[in-house]
């Protein structure tokens, strides 16, 4: 078993959230008692525009969202000066008009924002020396801020008039605390993720706030509440391989829930309280600290995507283990590398890429766990290659979903054969028997993939789907793609009205039959879509992502003969479907 | 029985006197309140009659509001007994009540017939009507469209005090009232006072103002625990005030009575 | 050249956006005063947990988000009581938990993928049953507005006053919060999670610049949060921009020309800091 401290990511990510501990749990206290928990939270999210901004145009993602905090900091001085009121609701509206500008950005301007999801929520892997010195940065400003003006900060929280009176009701003071708070929250976003900045700097130092009566020392437990939280949250995180912002979150609401449950509770019933939750956390952590063991004795190899899992694990067939990092049904593009992914990479000879920046990502997992292992990049090896989108989050020189091309899916099959047999040539034998089998059932596929689209006239081929996934495909079997439901982009874009107008009369106009959801995307726009113009939504397709075991499209072999047939039913409208034989 | 009550000043006699039991509106015997678990005030034994002017006189900090705040139940009660056997009504300090609130005078007024309507009902014509009628018994009919936040501290007194009358709750519980009126309003507010107790309603009034306390018929002293009570004349003397006040007390030579020194603030944190 | 709402997909748009703003222009007047702005924000992310728990036991989303929703309101509630815990905080704790604990939930390998992108709509992709489903929960909420509208009223203005009526404090705010989740639910549908604060705050912030009553203003806050709907909707077709940001961006206008486009007629205003 392998102690969570002794991986480097792990490493950096406790030392950020250790620095962090320090302005999360001073400014936390202000930020309780100056009632300006709205404030912490919502000038995170209102980074949202900066870093689409900072995706979009290509610099550094904290700087963009320091910038956009800034912005909205001074946005709502500016406005609640004008119109001194009710704070919340400025803030609120501050609040909206950068979202606006922040979606509106993403989807019509960059049409990008894939480093925004990572944002919004952290990750451990995101962490470098440079948010390591930001965290730092805002460690020594909030401390020398707080021995400066706390006592200013006190008497203006306590009695706003008088502060007035005293000196310390100037503008500054205020600006400087919320100037804090808005540095310290970019420095852990990408630790713990805008939507819950909350977990280290309010819940702690509300907690804190029910057991001490004393600036002093309810600053001290704030800090070091912080940083026990954080230290066990990391801990389990990397345990029960989930996201490091999630856990804590958790972790910190339940320990504030048995604080408050404890403070309401009778003296005597608080020790039996108090050692109910010790035994539950203890049982909780040792249900979640058993590891999957490894097997043995086999080639361990890591597949980033679904398909290529597949395709390894027919090839390498029992001599080899294949650990694969994306699950079905998860989407590539917005796939945030756990703990796990890392610790298996550690014991791994062969890593088997997509390549085309869909699992652009796999590089730091092999870096960070400190692995040998060989990288084969099989979109590199296959021979029909589609132009990519120019610009945006999915921007590369091809387009990376050539697996649905299968004459690719040949290719990839004889790379991973070719890199299987170089790492482990005593088994030589058995992958080439494995390869040449399943090779066989890749041609039968394409053949029979091309026998049913002939069953189709060729202007009734007419494809809509919501991602544009389907280039390979299309071209392969010569459907024409008439245009997609949603362009492809993160989740926080959404379609302008135009658009879908635009789609709903190209369809009409070209006669469409039918519109696509695609399986691993809402399929609600699609649906309405559908409904308007008569055209039928009732077959999904699998993009970019095989399905669940029992599903129709549990392999790749099943996948597209699904697809195939999903598409025969709709463009013929029902009256043809597609079975292909040999790939059984 | 505000005759009653003064003659009885005049008289020095005891305070206990044979009176109906319906004529008590509330009563405190013994009482500890505080809260969660602290004690704020303690040992507070007192009985407000209908028609009497009842001043709760005591330093920032003593538990005026604490006891007010007792009987309206926001204050938890530790020991001893309290019995409130009338409606009641609180006029807030002005602070406490929001003047950027979107009501008018009226609709202020209005809500105090909230007391005697079905959760479902909403207040109607004769809620309203009701409602004027009060705004007219406190002189702000004239000013009932106008918006509560746009009043002048006074006028939002008497407004308080309008609601106080629709709900017709027999127990007024004023918390500094007079605080930041200036002469003439206070002088309204006075007579205001005066009328109101010869309504049948008892009437409380927080103040750390040691002359407004003498005005009224029974006095409380208060600082953290309960000092005197009885009529001004009789326990405002100088080692109540000295008990109430903690030493800040001065013989004011011109006037022959008692001053007291501007109040400390004792702030809580 | 046809108009924009010729179409459909438009008209039912128009229709939700005008259910929307509904519920949340009379709302989001109570939410201001009630001092639940930063409630309207976050609660959408309480709802997660609710969702997935719905997702693996295999009943509606749609239920099991309505649940969630309405969990997570009425623990801001207690929350709130807690002693030294304001409001905001009661939200902060409240949401954050929820939140972290939807993602370890949707974790579970039972869990659809992108499970908050399948309740979380487009104000384009509405539905009849979106439809449905918004015009009886705004029903819902502009009846009990109707009904609690005096002991709101009572309540917001002087919370110690509301004691006398027997009118309870604790029960009001476990009123309206309950009715800001249900706001809640049909705004997620309709702009989705991220800019559903904007049309709980942009209508009822607007009109509180333009009226100093409560009813007038409720009024004022609805037909701003239609016609900005419309506006909205027509900035995205004319101009090709995103819808829900487009009916946001409007609502922001609306704000601004609002607050800064008259003379200062609020004479004092308190600020309430703790």
């Amino acid at each position: 078993m392998l102690d969570p401290f002794q991986l480097p990511f792990v490493q950096r990510g406790l030392l950020e959230l250790l620095i962090l501990s320090i302005p999360a749990g001073l400014l936390g206290t202000w930020i309780v008692l100056r009632g300006l928990a709205f404030f912490s939270h919502a000038v995170g999210t209102a980074a949202f525009p900066g870093l689409v901004l900072a995706d979009g145009l290509g610099f550094a993602a904290p700087l963009g969202a320091f910038g956009a905090a800034v912005a909205f900091s001074a946005g709502t001085a500016v406005v609640a000066r004008r119109r001194p009121g009710d704070q919340d609701s400025l803030t609120a509206m501050v609040l909206v008009g950068c979202l606006a500008i922040g979606v509106i950005l993403a989807s019509d301007v960059f049409r990008s924002g894939s480093n925004v999801e990572t944002l919004l929520f952290g990750s451990l892997l995101l962490i470098d020396g440079r948010d390591i010195a930001l965290a730092a940065a805002a460690a020594a400003a909030s401390l020398g801020a707080a021995v400066l003006f706390g006592r200013r900060w006190l008497a203006a929280g306590f009695d706003p008039t008088a502060a007035k009176s005293v000196g310390a009701g100037a503008p500054y003071l205020q600006i400087a605390l919320l100037g804090l708070i808005a540095l310290a929250t970019t420095a852990a976003l990408s630790v713990i993720g805008a939507l819950l900045v909350a977990a280290l700097f309010v819940v702690p130092s509300a907690t804190a706030r029910l057991w001490t009566s004393r600036m002093l020392s309810w600053q001290i437990s704030s800090v070091v509440l912080v940083a026990v939280e954080g230290t066990a949250g990391l801990w389990l995180s990397v345990k029960t391989n989930a996201p490091p912002g999630a856990t804590i979150a958790t972790l910190s609401g339940a320990v504030f829930a048995l604080a408050a449950a404890a403070r309401a509770m009778p003296r005597p019933g608080r020790r039996t309280c108090l050692s109910a939750a010790v035994a539950a956390v203890a049982f909780l952590v040792a249900g979640c600290s058993s590891v999957a063991s490894n097997d043995s004795g086999k080639l361990q190899v890591v597949a980033t995507t679904t398909q290529i899992g597949d395709f390894v694990r027919e090839v390498g067939g029992n001599a080899v283990a294949v650990d694969q990092i994306l699950q079905p049904n998860t989407d590539p593009h917005e796939y945030e590398p756990r703990p796990s992914d890392i610790e298996g990479a550690a014991g791994a000879k062969l890593v088997f890429a997509n390549g085309d920046d869909l699992d652009a990502w796999i590089d730091q997992v092999v870096s960070e766990s400190g692995s040998e292992a060989r990288i084969v990049d099989l979109g590199a090896a296959v021979p029909v290659k589609l132009p990519g989108e120019s610009s945006g989050a999915e921007a590369s020189r091809y387009d990376a979903h050539w697996w649905h091309d299968p004459r690719n899916a040949e290719a990839a099959v004889e790379e991973i054969r070719r890199a299987l047999i170089e790492a482990e040539p005593s088994n030589a034998a058995e992958f080439r028997r494995n390869a040449d089998a399943y090779l066989g059932k890749l041609r039968a596929l394409d053949r029979g993939i091309a026998k049913c689209m002939d069953s189709v006239p060729a202007t009734q081929r007419k494809l809509v789907t919501d991602h544009d996934a389907f280039g390979y495909f299309a071209k392969r079997y010569g459907i024409t793609v008439v245009g997609a439901v949603i362009p492809s982009q993160t989740t926080q874009a959404q379609p302008s009205a135009k658009d879908v107008s635009d789609l709903v009369n190209l369809i009409e106009r070209e006669g469409v039959t039918a519109v696509f959801p695609e399986s691993s995307v809402s399929p609600k726009l699609a649906e309405t879509i559908a409904h308007e113009t008569g055209a039928s939504s009732d077959h999904t397709l699998y993009g970019d992502t095989l399905g669940s075991k029992d599903s129709s499209g549990a392999t790749y072999l099943q996948m597209e003969a699904a697809n195939a047939d999903a598409m025969v039913q709709g463009f013929s409208g029902g009256k043809r479907s597609c079975s292909i034989h040999g790939i059984g | 029985m505000n005759r009653a009550a003064a003659s009885h000043e005049v008289d020095g006699g005891p305070l206990i006197r044979a009176t109906s039991d319906r004529d008590v509106l509330a009563e405190a015997a013994g009482l500890t309140v505080g809260y969660g678990g602290v004690a704020a005030i303690e040992n507070v034994s007192f009985r407000v009659r209908r028609g009497e002017r009842i001043a709760l006189l005591g330093p920032n900090g003593g538990g005026k509001t604490t006891l007010l705040r007792s009987i309206t139940g926001e204050a938890d009660r530790i020991s001893g007994s309290l019995r409130v056997s009338a409606s009641w009504a609180t006029v807030p300090q002005t602070e406490r009540s929001r003047l950027d609130y979107p009501v008018s005078a009226l609709d202020v007024a209005v809500m105090g017939s909230l007391a005697s309507l079905p959760w479902w009902r909403q207040p109607g014509r004769r809620e309203r009507a009701a409602a004027l009628q009060a705004l007219e018994r406190v002189g702000m009919v004239k000013l009932a469209g106008a918006t509560f936040g746009e009043l002048s501290a006074g006028q939002r007194q008497r407004v308080l005090i309008a609601r106080g009358l629709v709900q017709d709750a027999g127990l007024l519980l004023l918390d500094e009232p007079f605080t930041g009126l200036d002469a003439s309003s206070s002088d309204r507010l006075e007579t205001l006072i005066g009328a109101l107790a010869t309504e049948e309603r008892g009437i409380l009034i927080a103040t750390h103002d040691l002359e407004q306390a003498r005005r009224w018929d029974l006095v409380v002293c208060l600082n953290r625990r309960q000092i005197a009570f009885g009529p001004p004349g009789e326990v405002l003397n100088l080692a109540v005030l000295e008990a109430t006040y903690g030493g800040a007390i001065v013989a004011i030579p011109d006037s022959g009575g008692l001053g007291i020194l501007p109040p400390h603030h004792h702030h809580q944190s | 050249m046809i108009g924009p709402f010729s179409d459909p997909v438009m008209q039912r748009a128009l229709v939700e956006a005008t259910l929307v703003g509904v519920c949340g222009g009379a709302l989001g007047c109570w939410v201001i005063f009630y001092g639940l702005s930063y409630a309207s924000e976050s609660l959408a992310h309480g709802l997660f947990p609710g969702l997935v728990a719905a997702a693996l036991l295999g009943l509606p989303l749609v239920l099991g988000a309505g649940v969630g929703l309405v969990a997570a309101a009425l623990a801001v509630a207690v929350a709130s009581r807690v002693p030294g815990v304001g409001r905001n905080v009661a939200v902060a704790v409240v949401v954050t938990s929820l939140f972290g604990l939807g993602v370890l939930l949707a974790l579970s390998p039972a869990s659809p993928p992108g499970i908050q992108a399948l309740l979380f709509g487009d104000v384009l992709g509405a539905n009849d049953a979106d439809l449905a489903l918004s015009g009886a929960l705004a029903l819902g909420i502009v009846g009990a507005l109707w009904l609690l509208h005096g002991r709101l009223l009572a309540v917001g203005f002087d919370r110690d006053f509301a004691r006398s009526l027997g009118v309870s404090a604790a029960a009001a705010d476990a009123a309206v919060l309950t009715l800001l989740a249900g706001a809640i639910l049909v705004g997620v549908q309709g702009m989705g999670n991220l800019l559903v604060v904007a049309v709980l705050i942009g209508p009822a912030a607007t009109a509180r610049q333009l009226s100093s009553r409560m009813a007038p203003m409720m009024l004022l806050s609805v037909a701003v949060a239609a016609l900005a709907g419309a506006a909205g909707l027509c900035l995205s077709y004319y101009a090709g921009t995103a819808a829900g940001a487009s009916i946001a961006a409007a609502l922001v206008a609306a704000y601004l020309a609002a607050a800064f486009g008259r003379r200062s007629r609020l004479p004092i205003t308190v600020e309430e800091v703790p």
